[in-house]
């Protein structure tokens, strides 16, 4: 069985059954006659060589977590069901709610519009500033680039 | 109701058109103006989002008045009493000339 710990508080989580991929044989055989096993020596002869690439998948598929495999927890059928039931209420309930937001009212800027609207209009120095710190402003944004230091794609070497 | 609120409007120097709008739709329209739902659609949408900038979380917008200034012409907007008011009027600011 698997586990999950919560490393912050050292509790279980949850703990999962599941099947390995591979039936998983005896691990711990007994070293061939003789020689000792040498993790860098490669194998001379075919049966060797099988046996390291077996040894691989096994380790693989031990670390490989099928999913599809899983038992659920075993909840009943009645269970499930009406736990969905509940589920669905809930969402309908948040659906409305969120349906029914209203939008923003609009703030009041003034109590005398009229004179606001009449009072002289902006002067067209000020909007030669603006349009001339704008300009600047795109200028500025548009020489943004990359500055690629390093390769994006390296080969992976395994030595 | 309509004459009390475009009265002011209609008054304003150089006005070439107006439009009074709520959060319901069009009020009031007038010159240029005039029944343009397109404009003030727009306008709404430009000046909500203005409303929007606050300085350091303030309660207040930062403005008064939004101008939507072209070349000869220019939109003054305005909000009171959940009204946005918006005025085109004539624009003949032109470069200093230095005589």
């Amino acid at each position: 069985p698997l586990k999950c710990y919560n490393l912050q508080t050292n509790t279980t989580l949850f703990s999962l059954r599941v099947k390995p991929l591979i039936p998983d044989p005896n691990l711990d055989r007994k070293p061939t006659s003789g020689s000792e096993r040498n993790a860098d020596s490669l194998p001379s002869n075919r049966t060797d060589e099988q046996a390291l690439l077996t040894t691989i998948l096994q380790r693989t598929a031990l670390n490989i977590i099928d999913v599809s495999a899983v038992d659920s927890q075993g909840m009943e059928q009645h269970e499930y069901m009406d736990r969905a039931r509940q589920y669905s209420t809930k969402l309908e309930v948040l659906s409305r709610t969120l349906s029914q937001k209203k939008p923003v009212p609009l703030p009041s800027l003034t109590s005398q519009p009229h004179q606001v609207l009449a009072a002289d209009l902006v002067p067209y120095a000020d909007v030669q500033q603006v349009s001339k710190i704008a300009a600047y402003a795109y200028s500025a944004i548009s020489q943004i680039k990359v500055d690629a230091k390093e390769e994006l794609v390296v080969q992976f070497a395994i030595p | 109701m309509t004459t009390a609120l475009t009265q002011g409007l209609e008054r304003i120097p150089d006005q070439i058109g107006y439009l009074v709008i709520s959060e319901e739709g069009v009020l009031a329209s007038a010159g240029e103006l005039e029944n343009d739902e397109h404009t003030a659609g727009v306008i709404m949408q430009m000046v909500r989002t203005a409303c929007r900038f606050r300085l350091h979380g303030a309660a207040e917008p930062l403005f008064k008045r939004m101008s939507v200034m072209f070349e000869d012409y220019v939109y003054a907007v305005t909000i009171s009493g959940q009204k946005v008011f918006v005025v085109k009027r004539q624009n003949n600011q032109r470069e200093p000339v230095i005589v």
